[in-house]
């Protein structure tokens, strides 16, 4: 473990002296060798590109555990108890990871700042006409059928919220694909993914009904890499009404 | 007590004698075949089969290990250095191996280990440090152990070791590293080396000039599985992994002799007899480390003896074992990079198929057709089985500098097609698929197939399945509660027949309730 607390201190120390360590965007070497360690030692679950895959999408400049350098840092080099997310302090050294922190800005879009919309008015359509509670919960409120909206605006950009609402199908978040069952009797049951395997499957409707089958007991059992969400809400809503819809999801952060 | 008076009435001569109810050596015999001779659980009555007991080791990590038994003992290994031996007939501990490996041991791919070798009463075991070990089989003390070489450098080991006569062989691991990759044989009494065999060809060794410049000196070639020996041809068989950096072949013109390759050993001189390279200059991590099988095959009224293996690069070799020539090569799953192998084994290679600093799209994936996972032969079908990935991905390169003991891959892949699995059961006389059982994931452990006309295996979800070994029919199955990463073995106890496996962190044996 080459990182050390002291290290650990010295370098936050350094950042905040704005010495040769700090993970400036500008530092246009800083970032290249950020880009290669990236691409090698991060790439395989946040995208080539940042883009997110497994792990979180870290173009969109806000970050789950945190936005600031020393959060950025603890992250990389100690991991995140609980997530996949492994601590990289024995492979990689403290300028390495300035590097990489220097790149990750570096891709980091602005978007998440400027949304257009009116954040109470997207606040208001959430929880009623655009019916997004049915399935979407934020804090204790909603339903949990589908992805916990919390800290949405955290996890995704808004071209990707927009996506999600225009096109639910573009990109399945993990564990929400559709699963479809006809039973011997011809009854065709559709709902969430739970589990999926070689010879049954979980699933919860969107009523909230769970059901679990045995492969051998139906005449068929499908998983689509696609999602249960209406994919409707391009007419449902005007463009101004996604705007606004928009700006309440991307202040979902998490806090209270 | 029952185990030590008849430990005492076996005496030590006994200890560790190949059967039918034993299992003594990571591919049942020494030519790799997985095969139990026992039957009393067959196609007819395998939908009875029940737990019997099971052993939690609450270590956590990945569980790779191919359990040994003999003496009414099971012996299995464990991730960051732990081992147990069980009693096979309760499953409860007779004494427990734990070193700790140094907080800075470089790993590819989690502390993983894939099981003892044995030889009369001594245990071998690799450690990830890059030693290995010989203990006691009844103690678990250690009698002695030895250095492969240094894991500061980027050297480990996980594999298990194969014993030939008096020697206990070994590869290592460490690929992604820069380190350069050799096979072992220590003398099985004391420790000391007899032979080394470096599987990247040196500047003036034949082979070397497949290197461009003093690439070779971090040319990778790692053997982290068990290869498998002939002892009529006193030949070991042993694959090798792929050329260092993984993807960036630009800075490591040539063949790369002999990475991606099987290598057959003289194994009383250690010299290599002949080789084959699959993969001239891999450029997609498709190391050739998949077990090596040996048996005879008819072909075209010649009866020849084979090696064969299901290559990680998608496909299916059948090679003479005395001399290394192809009998046969034939894609067992979706390739793009070659469009066949020719009549002197070299493929025929498809344009535009290397990696790119943005990505390139080739089939098959990273992980390969099949890769290291354990695989059968049944000599009452005559067809070898194997797990495969129906799958593709994209392969990157990037530009990076070497630095002693440091990450040395130079390359990723992209965001992952999902892709799926298969259990293939494939005459080894035409590298046709005679069936498949198609898994909703790609391949997690190995395999085993019986005289009972049966094939085990497990999948990612956890299911242990039997199928037919003739037709590829379930014929039963097993939720075990995790990942099931370790190929299922055989024996008997007391006239009754065990399977066993490793789901997750937990050893669970089955055999029939009522006999």
């Amino acid at each position: 473990m080459r990182l050390t607390i002291v290290s650990a201190v010295l370098f936050s120390i350094a950042v905040c002296q704005g010495q040769e360590a700090k993970p400036s965007p500008s530092n246009t070497r800083a970032v290249e060798g950020g880009r290669l360690t990236f691409r090698i030692v991060c790439s395989p679950c946040h995208g080539i590109h940042a883009e997110g895959g497994r792990g979180p999408d870290l173009t969109r400049g806000v970050y789950t555990s945190g936005d600031s350098d020393k959060d950025l840092f603890r992250v990389i080099a100690t991991g995140v108890p609980g997530t996949e997310m492994a601590g990289y302090s024995s492979r990689l050294d403290n300028d390495e990871i300035a590097h990489v922190i220097a790149y990750i800005k570096s891709v980091a879009q602005p978007d998440n700042g400027t949304v257009p919309g009116d954040t109470a008015a997207g606040e208001t359509i959430f929880w009623t006409k655009g019916g997004c509670a049915q399935c979407h919960c934020v804090g204790v409120n909603g339903s949990s059928l589908g992805p916990d909206l919390t800290r949405v605006g955290r996890q995704r950009s808004i071209a990707y919220l927009r996506s999600s609402i225009l096109n639910p199908d573009a990109d399945v978040t993990p564990g929400y694909a559709t699963v479809t069952v006809v039973t011997r009797d011809g009854k065709k049951i559709v709902g969430l993914e739970k589990n999926f395997d070689n010879f049954s499957a979980q699933l919860i409707d969107l009523s909230g009904n769970y059901y679990s089958f045995l492969r051998e007991d139906v005449t068929s059992m499908k998983l689509e890499s696609r999602s249960l969400m209406p994919s409707t809400y391009g007419k449902l809503l005007s463009n101004a009404e996604i705007n606004d819809l928009l700006a309440y999801l991307n202040g979902l952060r998490g806090d209270r | 007590m029952s185990l030590f008076l008849s430990g005492l009435l076996t005496g030590i001569a006994l200890l560790a004698q190949a059967g039918p109810g034993t299992w003594t050596s990571y591919g049942k015999n020494s030519l790799g075949w997985r095969y139990s001779e026992l039957d009393q659980i067959n196609a007819q009555n395998v939908s009875r089969l029940a737990p019997q007991w099971m052993y939690q080791t609450n270590v956590s990590g990945k569980n790779e290990t191919t359990p040994l038994v003999f003496d009414g003992i099971m012996y299995i290994t464990g991730p960051s250095n732990y081992a147990w031996a069980l009693d096979a007939l309760t499953g409860r501990p007779i004494w427990a191996y734990r070193r700790n490996p140094p907080p800075n041991v470089n790993l590819c791919c989690g502390p993983v280990n894939r099981g003892f070798a044995v030889h009369g009463n001594t245990l071998y075991k690799a450690n990830l440090e890059g030693t290995l070990v010989a203990m006691d089989a009844k103690s678990g003390v250690v009698r002695w152990e030895a250095t492969l070489d240094d894991y500061k450098k980027g050297y480990s080991a996980t594999a298990a070791p194969l014993v030939v006569k008096n020697l206990v062989v070994t590869g290592m691991a460490g690929a992604e590293y820069g380190t350069s990759g050799f096979i072992d044989a220590y003398d099985v009494d004391n420790g000391r080396r007899i032979w080394r065999v470096h599987t990247v060809a040196g500047e003036g060794e034949p082979g070397g000039d497949s290197w461009a410049g003093d690439s070779w000196k971090r040319g990778g070639g790692s053997t982290w599985i068990t290869g498998t020996y002939d002892p009529e041809l006193n030949l070991i068989y042993w694959g090798t992994g792929n050329p260092g950096p993984d993807m960036l072949g630009e800075v490591r013109q040539g063949d790369n002799l002999y990475t991606c390759s099987l290598i057959a050993i003289d194994a009383d001189t250690g010299k290599i007899k002949w080789h084959y390279q699959f993969t001239p200059h891999d450029v997609h991590d498709w190391d050739a480390v998949g077990d090596p099988v040996v048996m005879d095959l008819a072909i075209n009224g010649h009866t020849t003896k084979a090696v064969v293996q299901a290559n990680r690069n998608g496909f299916f070799y059948a090679l003479d074992a005395a001399t290394g020539k192809v009998l046969v090569a034939k894609a067992y799953t979706r390739v793009t990079w070659a469009d066949g192998i020719d009549s002197n084994g070299k493929p025929i290679l498809i344009a535009g198929q290397a990696p790119t600093e943005d990505g390139n799209r080739t089939c098959p994936g990273m992980g390969g057709g099949h890769n290291w996972q354990a695989s059968a032969y049944s000599p009452m079908t005559g067809l070898y089985y194997f797990t495969s990935a129906e799958k593709c991905m994209r392969f990157f390169k990037t530009k990076q500098e070497y630095i002693e003991g440091e990450w040395y891959q130079a390359s990723t892949v992209g965001r992952d097609e999902p892709g799926v699995g298969r259990i293939d059961a494939l005459d080894p006389k035409t590298g046709e698929l005679a069936w498949y059982f198609e898994t909703v994931s790609t391949p997690s452990g190995g395999l085993l197939t019986t005289a009972g006309g049966l094939v085990f295996g497990g999948d990612a979800e956890g299911y242990l399945i039997a199928l037919d070994a003739r037709t590829g029919k379930v014929l039963w199955r097993f939720q075990t509660g995790g990942t099931i990463l370790a190929p299922p073995i055989s024996y008997s106890l007391n006239g009754r027949q065990y399977i066993a496996v490793l789901g997750g962190q937990t050893m669970i044996t089955f055999s029939l309730p009522n006999l």
